[in-house]
């Protein structure tokens, strides 16, 4: 067993993952309340985001700043188009039709991004935070990382404040409750839709910014790292924005303090498959037959 | 009894219908097709790829019995034809069990492994289920690329960590050594497989799948053990997948791990849904998108993305629109047009005074 | 014979069923109540989809909660749905024989007893039909197939009657009627429609919040001022 200092370096890069986590997560759990869809293809959207800020500076040298507002606003407004025409259209079909759509736009997302950006070459995203920060103990902190985890402290916090306290956020709550009884309160229910598709969207393109400088700037990986947030969203059964935000800082570091542990490094790869398995059979809810309006359906 | 009382008897007791006669005839004229003409009729890169093919309307045949009779959705399928291919070669490396014997040992034990995966079918249902599975496919995928698929090697694992050279063939059956002799053996166990499915659908376990999809409380009431039918849904589709991982490991004479990618078990199920999960045309219709498909892009230059790009809008418009996939719309798209051809010709020339 | 005493069944703060007492003898035993009484409730305990807080139910000698649910089938439970259930991509021969082939009875009789029930209820299709095509009458009676087949011995009957016109509730009225004699089950007959309920059920029992307010030969039990009192709601003075 590794000792306390080989640990420490990988503390604070599991926090930052846990943090750009819980950003997806967040936007996950709100979306599928107000919605009840779980939106599998928010890791390939926050890639092609990143995909599309690289280009922006690498190859049409825009500044930095302009580039990653691209990133994140893409993110928003890609998810919005996709719920005005998916989310309507498949609006009163079951979770698992939804979710698989989903699949479906990741597959076409992961089609489109290796096409435009092969995947033969290397490429990278830094951000300007990247350079300077901070040591602890054994472990150096970059700017990015206390962004990632104060970010995703702040939009949990924030997020959570929004639905309780404003119009929009408690429309949105109503909406989680019961879309019809809120329809009939004369909610305008698709307006209200259309701010969960683009808030949510949003961070998930602020995930895949921060991913794909803290992780890898790979679509396939990227596209895959939503099985984390995924896990985090179910551990907190699709409901908790507290709880989805502590599990992604939890899923986060136990990934990346399994590195420096020789006889398990190998199978590190499992960490998220193995945590949304356990999230799933524990924490997702017990089967019931609902007896519901007269009937068994 | 009159001649047609018994015989009308005996195909309601099989089960079987008019249509069925058709489909009948198809199949095996097809069949005689595939394994008489077509080893000869195409070109050694397409006798490979219709083999691989064919192993994957097995694949696709298990998805489609969990998804369309039963309603359970598993995104393992992938990591099941692996497993199937790894227990597959491990047989044929280490015992001289005769290739037919092997395969289906293959199966059983891969059938061992595959409900285990299903499991969770008993506690979660619909995404949750789906979900699960995916995970256990991303799990087992992540053993795999350490343990490596067997190539000879001494162990438990039988494999040898050797960098150069070329690594020892999983051996095919003794009859059917090459790559024609072993696309029709495919070909006929592929027949086999199906033979056995349909054989489930049309008798009792078919029936309690399909009242299982309908609605669990009414078939508990009906006296459904839906626990043991579950399994022997996830039994029969790893079976078949075990059988097909088996048979991929003789065609492509070495397995590697980078065969058997996460995604690729989503995009199976991309295909299923494309073909139609609920007929076992399907099947073959997303075993032709899933091999036939890329094959013929990469043949024209267009690159294997592209194919990304197809499955996954088809996925899309089939979740949306044709929810029965292609292999039930096509029938009744063509139905449709020869009625409206149909109409046409008689407006154009009536036939005794008689109206449209 | 099939006795329950003290049934009671609790849900979080919701009580449907509190310490429900009665027997039915023998026969077709009506069960009636205003909307919200646990009279599905009830019949989800039979089926064993919902276990009980307390009490027992004891169904010709045998304790029918000890048993699994799929089990009870087997036992000779059989159940309809409000919402039908039949299986629409099968035929009907399929739907009636599913029943059969996971009850007692032997292979060798499965099609004569399938025929036999689908001849019972009077059902004028084929038995290859697929149920899909079927209209909502010939649905409810292959509902009643699949309950009187393979020898029964407790028919559960939820609102079979429901969204039917007159004529076809006569038919199935006659059809429920004959199923004790010739069929030898008990049956327990949930339904609104009082004529229906007169027509075929010897003896009722009324249930209101979960209690049996009321209990005996049908035409009693109708004329009850209690029962009036339970359905049309006016105040009750204690």
């Amino acid at each position: 067993m590794p000792s306390w200092s080989s640990f420490q370096p990988f503390i604070p890069i599991g926090l930052a993952a846990g943090g750009a986590y819980a950003l997806s997560g967040v936007g996950m759990v709100v979306l599928y309340r107000a919605t009840g869809v779980l939106n599998l293809a928010f890791g390939a959207i926050g890639a092609m985001g990143a995909l599309i800020a690289w280009s922006m500076i690498n190859t049409w040298h825009v500044p930095g700043g302009v580039a990653y507002v691209a990133c994140i606003l893409f993110g928003g407004v890609l998810t919005l188009v996709y719920g005005m025409i998916f989310g309507r259209v498949l609006a009163a079909r079951d979770p698992l039709v939804k979710a698989a759509a989903t699949l479906g736009l990741a597959l076409l997302l992961l089609g489109v991004m290796n096409r435009l950006w092969p995947a033969q070459v290397t490429r990278t995203l830094t951000l300007p935070s990247d350079n300077g920060g901070f040591a602890v103990g054994q472990a150096n902190v970059d700017w990015t990382q206390v962004i990632a985890v104060g970010f995703g402290i702040a939009m949990t916090a924030g997020t959570a404040l929004f639905l309780r306290v404003t119009k929009l956020g408690t429309a949105m709550r109503a909406l989680a409750d019961d879309r019809e009884i809120t329809a009939t309160l004369g909610v305008p229910v698709r307006r209200v839709e259309a701010a969960a598709w683009f808030g949510s969207g949003l961070l998930a393109g602020a995930a895949g910014l921060l991913l794909a400088d803290l992780d890898t700037l790979a679509s396939d990986a990227l596209t895959f790292l939503v099985i984390f947030t995924v896990s985090a969203a179910l551990i907190a059964r699709l409901r908790s924005l507290v709880v989805t935000f502590i599990a992604a800082i939890v899923i986060g570091l136990v990934d990346n303090l399994i590195t420096p542990i020789n006889s398990i490094t190998n199978f590190r790869d499992m960490t998220p498959f193995v945590l949304a398995i356990v999230a799933l059979l524990f924490f997702a809810g017990r089967r019931q037959y609902s007896f519901a309006r007269g009937g068994i359906r | 009894m009159p001649v047609g009382g018994r015989v009308s008897g005996l195909r309601a007791r099989l089960g079987l219908g008019r249509r069925d006669a058709l489909d009948g005839v198809v199949i095996v004229a097809g069949v005689i097709f595939a394994v008489a003409a077509l080893p000869s009729l195409l070109s050694p890169y397409w006798v490979v790829n219709a083999t691989i093919a064919f192993i994957y309307a097995l694949v696709a045949l298990g998805l489609g019995v969990l998804a369309g009779r039963v309603g359970l959705i598993s995104l393992g399928q992938g990591a099941v034809l692996a497993l199937g291919g790894w227990v597959g070669a491990r047989l044929l490396f280490a015992t001289s069990l005769p290739y037919p014997i092997a395969i289906i040992v293959a199966g059983l034990i891969t059938m061992v492994m595959g409900t285990l995966i299903g499991l969770p079918a008993l506690r979660v249902s619909g995404l949750y289920l789906a979900l699960v599975t995916l995970m256990l496919a991303g799990a087992i995928n992540v053993v795999l690329t350490d343990t490596n698929f067997p190539n000879g090697g001494k162990g438990f694992l039988g494999y040898n960590d050797i960098s150069t050279g070329t690594p020892p063939s999983i051996r095919r059956p003794s009859i059917a050594a090459s790559d024609p002799a072993f696309l029709r053996y495919t070909v006929i166990v592929v027949l086999v497989m199906f033979v056995l499915v349909l054989l489930h659908i049309r008798g009792k376990p078919g029936r309690a799948w399909a009242a299982i999809r309908q609605s669990e409380p009414a078939a508990l009431a009906a006296g459904v053990n839906v626990t043991v039918y579950k399994m022997w849904a996830f039994a029969l589709a790893s079976f078949v997948t075990g059988v097909a991982g088996a048979l991929l490991g003789s065609s492509s004479h070495v397995l590697y791990n980078y065969q058997f990618p996460t995604s690729q078990s989503i995009i199976l199920f991309a295909v299923a849904l494309m073909g139609g999960i609920y007929t076992m045309w399907g099947a073959v219709v997303a075993a032709f998108l899933f091999q036939i498909v890329p094959s013929l892009f990469t043949v024209w230059g267009i690159s294997n993305d592209w194919a990304t790009i197809l499955f996954g809008v088809g996925a899309l418009q089939v979740l949306t629109t044709a929810p029965a996939g292609i292999a039930h719309q096509f029938p009744r798209d063509m139905a449709k047009l020869g009625r409206l051809l149909f109409g046409l010709a008689r407006r154009v020339a009536p036939a005794g005074g008689r109206a449209p | 014979m099939i006795e329950i005493n003290d049934l009671t069944v609790r849900f979080g703060g919701v009580i449907p069923l509190d310490a429900m007492t009665v027997t039915f003898e023998s026969g077709t035993c009506g069960l009636i109540g205003p909307n919200g009484a646990g009279k599905t409730t009830f019949f989800n305990v039979l089926s064993g989809f919902v276990r009980p807080s307390a009490g027992s139910v004891r169904a010709f000698g045998d304790n029918l909660l000890t048993m699994p649910h799929f089990r009870r089938a087997r036992w000779g439970l059989r159940r309809t749905f409000q919402t039908e259930q039949a299986i629409e991509e099968l035929s009907v021969f399929e739907n009636v024989a599913m029943i059969h082939e996971h009850s007692r009875r032997s292979r060798a009789s499965r099609r004569s007893d399938v025929l036999g029930a689908i001849e019972f209820v009077g059902l004028g299709v084929g038995p290859e039909t697929k149920v899909g095509t079927l209209a909502v009458r010939e649905r409810r009676l292959v509902e009643v197939a699949r309950a009187v087949v393979g020898k029964p011995r407790l028919v559960l009957l939820d609102e079979p009657a429901a969204g039917l016109p007159d004529a076809e509730t006569e038919h199935l009225g006659e059809v429920i009627r004959r199923i004790p004699g010739e069929i030898d089950a008990l049956v327990i007959l949930v339904d609104h429609d009082m004529d229906l309920v007169s027509a075929c059920c010897g003896v009722t029992a009324v249930l209101d919040f979960g209690v049996v307010i009321a209990a005996g030969p049908t035409a009693d039990v109708l004329r009850d001022p209690n029962v009036m009192r339970a359905y049309l709601g006016t105040e009750e003075t204690v």
